[in-house]
């Protein structure tokens, strides 16, 4: 109704104002660009890892003595496991989704050294692997009993075998539907044949953070070494039962034994994710505060502003100006300066993205967290303003014949 | 003069406390913010080993494939295969030479009521404890001599010390790690490089292993790696394979003094590298690489990229902050023209008002340090709080007396330059131009 | 056109009671340019100030325009000042961000008249007090005689009942004061109601009837400020 002269008024007395504008401007910025590493980070820690993560948990078992039976030792231990009362099923593996450490090996579609391959989280199985990770397979079947063999690895052989996720057997062959997979031979060191017997909806990698997580293997395949890694899924409800119980179970069987990382497999979700979760905190954090900070300067500086401005009020009141239209215009007025802040805001986010983007290698910002967080600050600003504004609804119009 | 500006800075503080307060708040706020993250990004950038940083040179040949780089662009493996670790340390070409790796040992106390424990250890040769310096608090490392007679000798971390023989100077006494009994050399006094130089590959800010052990003792018991091992060729059977092998999975470093002793070294590697092409392996391009601590700790980024993130978010923080204090004196001045006019009509001069104004400007920027300084603790305390799972951060968050002066320092200057403006607007105000209206 | 009955006004703070008017009656007609001397603190500002809705009167009757305006509220009394009254100050009370057109502008814009009309009026104003040239200048680059013009061109823009002037001369030197005042008549002399306060004698004596005020009341006798400023 009176943008004009209010506007006006403003670029006469521009200083505070535009240091006020700039405030919310770089405040803007700071929480668009926060929101979006939230946003990032929270995508990133929901996937789901497609193992059944209530109820698995896993440890180590680490036999020293070096003349020890140890294909027998681990035969008798996953025995012992999976007939323990709460246990549903148990495998001997070299690792789980998310764990941080594992293996990886470069599959090509040719026997040919020149081809460029395709990296892939190896996990170790036997037939009990699918029920154990609680995978669901999409296509194909599972090993049978007879094809999961002892294996020395360092003879450089390499099980005739593999079940494959869904998202890589659509890496390697991209063009086609996925259940096509189902046995073709791809190579393993651009030499040793894998026939893909099964296919799997999914099954995360250990590295969180690696382009190709969703890429994984399952080989048919017990290892017999002093290190062991038992993947035990629970009965629903006895996971925290269990896991003490297995441990002292296999302390007790072995003098020669030591067992350690013993971990659920939320706790490993947390441990893999926890730098981002901190993160994400931290960034809500600063957001929080400095949306407070900006608005705190926004009551400071009106407060001020109403102050400085009281002769003026009482003279207005004295025009003829009610009380409403005395509050409207200081919330009119911090309107235009948020206006000129968020504005400037936006293109200040957007060109701390674009180096974000380019410096870290950052997703760009949604769109519509501009419009929003301009919304935020305006909102904030109209907050902030209404207390200062309000008092000076409260100037006596008789003010205005006052001399000073 | 400036006790009487301090007066005068007094009285307008107190005369407007919210103000004051909203400003000093402002400014400790946004000190604590960005101290934080400048203290940890301070800690994991800081020179572990700041004595010798500069004669300690992590050694790179391109032993890698064929067909691609080790990483982008075209840049040598971080870590050496055994052949060529071996050969390089064999050579001794520098003044000394480290070749080591993480592995892990089961302890066994003697004492019966104790249960053995699995721990990291350091297979490494004898030079690693006189070129990296850990502090001994009994005994020292082993000569080259146990290297080459593969001894079975150990160094242990004064907690192990603590742990096995009850804090006792154990040197000479046996300790027994995988069934073999260990002759004890040396114990190390508490020791926390940060970050972990000496190998990066777990992780540059991980604690320094347990145990010290002779690599050659280590290599015949066949101990596998406990960090990283890479291959772009897999391995032959059998652990004479991997000894064989193009698989990097060990360290090497080398003390080398001075530009020429670089050079030298740095035309041995080359020669090297030759003998080997000679010998129908590294089919890359000669790419050697002498890198020193900082610049291998540069080159590793051991600074994690969100700390670096949260420390441009930091920065943009204390703006916005002073950004906030400039707006609230500004508006102060504006009030105060009056009061201005007045003095300068009073015969005070351009300077005297400025000085005025800015002493005012500095007591709130002290005031906003000092508190800055108590918030910086408090950040650092949530940092801790919130990364407490893990050990190193603990360290991270230590504050010491610099990042103190820092913090006040960096109050100070951020108050006096969020001054200049509204202080330069008060020396214009023309004397007696608001006298008519008071 | 403005009828004061008994008027009174207490402002009352913890320890204090203040009686700055007490049994205020008089009686304005249409058309008459009236003066209000008195010392200070006789309660001129005060009448005033009841007289211009700025403040309300603790008891009697106060009628403007024929409407007893005694429990109003602020939007009814915020719309009387905007249409009945025009205002003069003593220190002008232009804003200082606003140039002279914007300054004329503010009554009407709280009027609610449309563009138009609004600059129609503005013209008209500025072009009365002479200051049609200097619409786009700041207050601060006038005199202040050509500030209290504006302050008066803000106070006809409305075409108001009557005008309040609260010492509209007090801030000038004497030709200037003149000036204004020969623009005071000649509006008084088109119609408008003039009331205004002054403890300058020979202004007062240029309106149609003089009042004085003593101790919150009016006085009949011989004011004493006439003996004080004839021999000042």
């Amino acid at each position: 109704m009176e943008i004009g002269p209010i506007w006006r008024a403003l670029m006469r007395n521009k200083a505070s104002y535009v240091l006020i504008a700039l405030q919310i401007a770089v405040t803007m910025a700071i929480m668009v660009n926060a929101i979006n590493i939230i946003q990032e980070r929270a995508t990133q820690m929901a996937r789901p890892s497609g193992v059944d993560e209530e109820n698995i948990f896993y440890l180590s078992s680490y036999i020293f003595d070096p003349d020890a039976d140890f294909e027998a030792a681990i035969a008798a231990d996953l025995m012992a496991i999976r007939n323990f009362p709460g246990v549903r099923n148990a495998i001997l593996s070299n690792s789980v989704p998310l764990l941080g450490g594992g293996w990886s090996e470069g599959i090509t579609l040719e026997p040919d050294p020149d081809m460029d391959s395709t990296g892939v989280a190896v996990f170790f199985s036997d037939e009990n692997g699918i029920d154990t990770f609680g995978l669901n397979l999409l296509a194909g079947r599972n090993f049978e009993p007879t094809e999961v063999n002892w294996h020395d690895f360092d003879s450089n052989a390499w099980p005739p075998l593999t079940i494959m996720t869904r998202a890589m057997v659509e890496e390697l062959w991209p063009d086609e539907p996925y259940e096509n997979a189902l046995g073709k031979t791809v190579y393993v060191h651009d030499t040793k044949p894998v026939t893909i017997v099964g296919i799997t909806e999914r099954m995360q990698a250990a590295w969180n953070s690696w382009s190709g997580v969703e890429r994984s293997m399952l080989v048919p395949v017990l290892r017999g070494t002093s290190a062991s890694r038992y993947v035990i899924r629970a009965e629903p409800g006895y996971r925290d039962e269990v896991m003490p119980q297995i441990e002292e179970m296999l302390l007790a069987s072995r003098d020669d034994r030591i067992v350690n990382s013993m971990r659920t497999m939320e706790e490993t979700r947390q441990r893999s994710y926890f730098e981002d979760a901190s993160m994400v905190k931290l960034l809500v954090f600063v957001v929080a505060i400095l949306t407070a900070i900006t608005g705190l300067g926004i009551v400071g500086l009106a407060s001020f502003s109403v102050a400085r401005r009281t002769k003026q009020i009482g003279t207005r009141r004295a025009l003829g100006a009610t009380r409403p239209a005395i509050l409207r215009y200081f919330m009119l007025e911090n309107f235009l300066i948020s206006t000129v802040g968020v504005v400037g805001g936006a293109a200040v986010a957007i060109a701390i993205n674009m180096w974000m983007v380019e410096a870290f290698g950052l997703q760009r910002i949604a769109w519509y967290l501009i419009p929003a967080a301009m919304a935020t600050l305006w909102l904030v600003g109209q907050v902030a303003v209404f207390g200062p504004a309000r008092r000076a609804t409260m100037v006596s119009p008789a003010l205005a014949t006052r001399s000073v | 003069m400036f006790r009487y500006y301090l007066k005068l800075g007094w009285f307008s503080i107190r005369k407007n406390p919210i103000l004051s307060a909203l400003m000093v708040a402002a400014i400790a706020i946004g000190i604590g913010a960005c101290m934080t993250i400048i203290n940890v990004d301070y800690v994991m950038s800081g020179n572990p080993i700041p004595h010798r940083s500069d004669v300690l040179y992590h050694v790179q040949v391109d032993s890698w494939s064929p067909n691609d780089a080790y990483e982008d662009p075209d840049l040598p493996p971080e870590q050496v295969t055994y052949m060529d670790g071996y050969a390089l340390w064999d050579a001794g070409k520098a003044r000394r030479q480290t070749l080591s790796y993480k592995t892990g040992r089961v302890i066994q106390p003697q004492d019966q009521g104790v249960r053995p424990f699995e721990l990291e250890s350091r297979a490494t040769t004898g030079d690693f404890f006189t070129m990296f310096d850990p502090p001994f608090l009994f005994g020292g490392g082993w000569d080259e001599s146990a290297d080459r007679g593969e001894e079975p000798v150990v160094v242990i971390s004064r907690e192990i010390n603590d742990q096995v023989f009850g804090g006792e100077d154990s040197t000479g006494r046996s300790l027994v790690m995988n069934g073999q009994p260990y002759r004890v050399t040396g114990v190390l006094d508490t020791w926390e490089p940060m970050p972990k130089f000496f190998d990066v590959n777990n992780g540059p800010f991980e604690a320094v292993e347990g145990v010290y052990f002779p690599l050659s003792v280590a290599i015949a018991n066949e101990l596998s790696s406990w960090g990283n091992t890479s291959c772009w060729k897999p391995a032959e059977g059998g652990w004479e394979g991997r000894l064989a092998s193009e698989c990097i999975w060990l360290q090497l470093w080398v003390e080398l003094h001075g530009e020429s002793e670089k050079q030298e070294y740095m035309a041995f590697l080359d020669a090297y590298a030759e003998s080997q092409k000679a010998a129908g392996r590294f089919a890359r391009p000669v790419n050697n690489r002498l890198n020193n601590v900082m610049e291998w700790m540069e080159d590793r980024e051991v600074v994690a990229e969100d700390v670096n993130v949260l420390l441009g978010l930091a920065v943009l923080f204390l703006v916005v902050c002073l950004l906030n204090t400039i707006g609230l004196l500004l508006a102060k001045v504006a009030r105060r023209t009056g009061d201005i006019s007045l003095r300068r009509a009073l015969g005070a001069s351009r300077s005297a008002v400025f000085s005025q104004y800015i002493v005012e400007a500095g007591m709130i920027g002290v005031a906003g340090g000092v508190l800055g300084v108590g918030m910086t603790w408090l950040g650092l305390q949530g940092i801790r709080g919130l990364y407490g799972e893990l050990d190193f951060i603990a360290r991270l968050v230590a504050m010491d007396w610099p990042i103190i002066f820092l913090a006040i320092g960096l109050a100070i200057v951020s108050a006096l330059a969020a001054a200049l403006y509204p202080t330069w607007r008060a020396c214009r105000v023309h004397p007696a131009s608001q006298l008519k209206a008071l | 056109m403005l009828s004061m009955k008994d008027i009174s006004k207490i402002y009352r703070t913890d320890t204090v009671e203040t009686h700055a008017l007490r049994q205020f009656s008089l009686a304005v007609d249409e058309g008459e340019f009236v003066s209000v001397t008195g010392p200070s603190g006789s309660g001129k500002t005060t009448f005033l100030n009841i007289a211009g809705l700025l403040e309300e009167a603790s008891g009697g009757v106060y009628e403007l325009d024929g409407r007893n305006v005694a429990g109003l509220g602020d939007a009814e009394r915020s719309r009387l000042r905007n249409e009945k009254i025009g205002f003069i100050f003593q220190s002008f009370n232009l804003i200082p961000e606003l140039d002279i057109f914007d300054n004329v502008d503010v009554p009407l814009r709280y009027r609610g008249f449309d563009t138009a009309e609004r600059r129609k009026r503005i013209e008209r104003v500025l072009d009365i007090v002479g200051l049609a040239s200097r619409s786009k200048h700041l207050p601060s680059q006038l005199s202040g005689g050509q500030q209290q013009r504006v302050a008066i061109a803000r106070a006809l823009a409305g075409e108001p009942r009557f005008l309040l002037a609260d010492e509209p001369t007090g801030n000038l030197d004497s030709q200037m004061a003149d000036s204004v005042m020969e623009l005071l008549t000649e509006i008084n002399e088109q119609g408008t109601t003039i009331i205004m306060v002054t403890h300058e004698p020979s202004l007062a004596a240029r309106a149609h009837r003089e009042i004085h005020v003593r101790d919150g009341q009016v006085y009949d006798g011989e004011p004493d400020i006439q003996l004080a400023a004839q021999t000042a």
